[in-house]
């Protein structure tokens, strides 16, 4: 553990030195967290229920934002953490417990989208899952009008990551809504930085195109 | 910068670390030079605004939370997942012959229908046999000899082509 910390602590220095992309950043309980997988890898049931609970609400908020629909975001996120739980013998350990069960929650997202497709459903641009928009909290001090502003924003913008190619959302999401690092992204999708950052610019220069009109009346 | 000079500028790899650099991705060097590039160029800096409006709003995008309900049954629906998976495979049996003409009553009807055409398809060549020959038995069967009486007739029966021979001896009932 401390031997982790030193070289994960020196590898933040290169990084910062090299002055590169911003670095990795480790979860504060990715250190429990290994213990909870050793423990779960020797059949500690209880020990792998504990990880569930802790990092249930992430992988169904991921599941979500690629998926659009309450019940198969469920349904991806249980089968997720089922996966993880069958494969934890190959869990090496290389990434955080939670960056390898988003790359699980992600490819099962794209199989499900990719199926979606495949069955005719019209999910690349459907509206279904933008009427399931959560309603974000208004601070007592915004502006009404601001915040129906900010609605319409999100929604357009659910619409602009509904049409993106699912590698593309995958990233996007990964970056703009779940804050992970580009190193993180790169381990959680199975591709290279630079595949990230090409992969990244095209989402974005869509999702710029589909808001065009729409940003130029922002402030 | 031109438009097509800022089309370059924003279509290469330095379009890329200039997307990134917008989302504040870049740290460093790599974002000095990005400034740098940025500063002599108004089209990518337009282009740098709206990649950081959008990166704004998706930033701001509500995380979705399980309710009370769903984070509550959540463990148990991923333990049962789970002890599916434990479970040894099983090949699914193949469904009985009763269960499939049940199912498939289009099956059942044709079924029948065959049976009924072999039936009396056998029935009528079995009686066409026995009509078409002249000595009135089967097709084929040859009467060797009748020998004996009224009391005691014998039949003497061989088939064509076989050394086999029956021999049918009819007693008349004694009255008691």
């Amino acid at each position: 553990m401390r031997k982790y910390r030193i070289d994960h602590d020196l590898e933040r220095l290169r990084n910062q030195r090299r002055g590169g992309i911003e670095p990795a950043r480790e979860h504060p309980e990715s250190q429990d967290d290994r213990a909870l997988v050793e423990q779960a890898k020797q059949g500690d049931r209880e020990a792998f229920a504990t990880l569930v609970r802790r990092h249930q609400d992430r992988a169904f908020n991921l599941a979500y934002q690629m998926l659009r629909n309450r019940e198969d975001a469920l349904d991806v996120a249980q089968e997720a953490f089922a996966r993880a739980f069958t494969s934890l013998p190959t869990f090496k350990g290389d990434a955080s417990f939670g960056t390898w069960l988003h790359r699980i929650v992600v490819n099962l997202a794209i199989d499900s989208l990719r199926r979606r497709r495949r069955g005719g459903e019209a999910s690349y641009d459907d509206s279904r899952g933008i009427a399931e928009e959560p309603e974000a909290d208004l601070p007592a001090n915004e502006d009404p009008a601001a915040a129906l502003e900010a609605k319409q924003t999100r929604a357009l913008l659910a619409r602009g990551i509904a049409r993106l190619p699912p590698a593309q959302r995958a990233v996007l999401i990964l970056r703009e809504i779940e804050g992970m690092s580009y190193e993180e992204i790169a381990r959680a999708v199975g591709c290279n930085l630079g595949t990230v950052m090409s992969r990244l610019f095209y989402a974005r220069r869509r999702l710029q195109q589909s808001l065009k009109p729409h940003l130029a009346d922002l402030r | 910068m031109g438009a097509m000079a800022h089309w370059l500028h924003m279509s290469t790899g330095r379009g890329r670390r200039l997307a990134a650099y917008a989302a504040g991705d870049l740290a460093g060097p790599q974002r000095a030079r990005a400034e740098a590039a940025v500063s002599g160029c108004p089209g990518c800096r337009r282009e740098i605004e709206a990649h950081r409006r959008v990166a704004q709003t998706l930033r701001a995008t509500p995380r979705v939370t399980l309710t009370d309900a769903e984070a509550g049954a959540f463990w148990s629906g991923v333990e049962r997942r789970i002890e599916t998976r434990e479970r040894p495979h099983r090949i699914p049996a193949r469904p009985a012959l009763r269960e499939m003409l049940w199912d498939h009553p289009r099956l059942s009807l044709a079924s029948a229908a065959a049976a009924a055409v072999l039936v009396v398809g056998i029935t009528l060549t079995q009686m066409g046999g026995w009509l078409s020959s002249s000595n009135g038995f089967p097709n084929g069967v040859e009467v060797v000899s009748v020998e004996g009486g009224s009391d005691a007739p014998v039949m003497l029966f061989q088939m064509p082509g076989s050394s086999l021979k029956v021999i049918w001896v009819f007693e008349e009932p004694t009255a008691e």
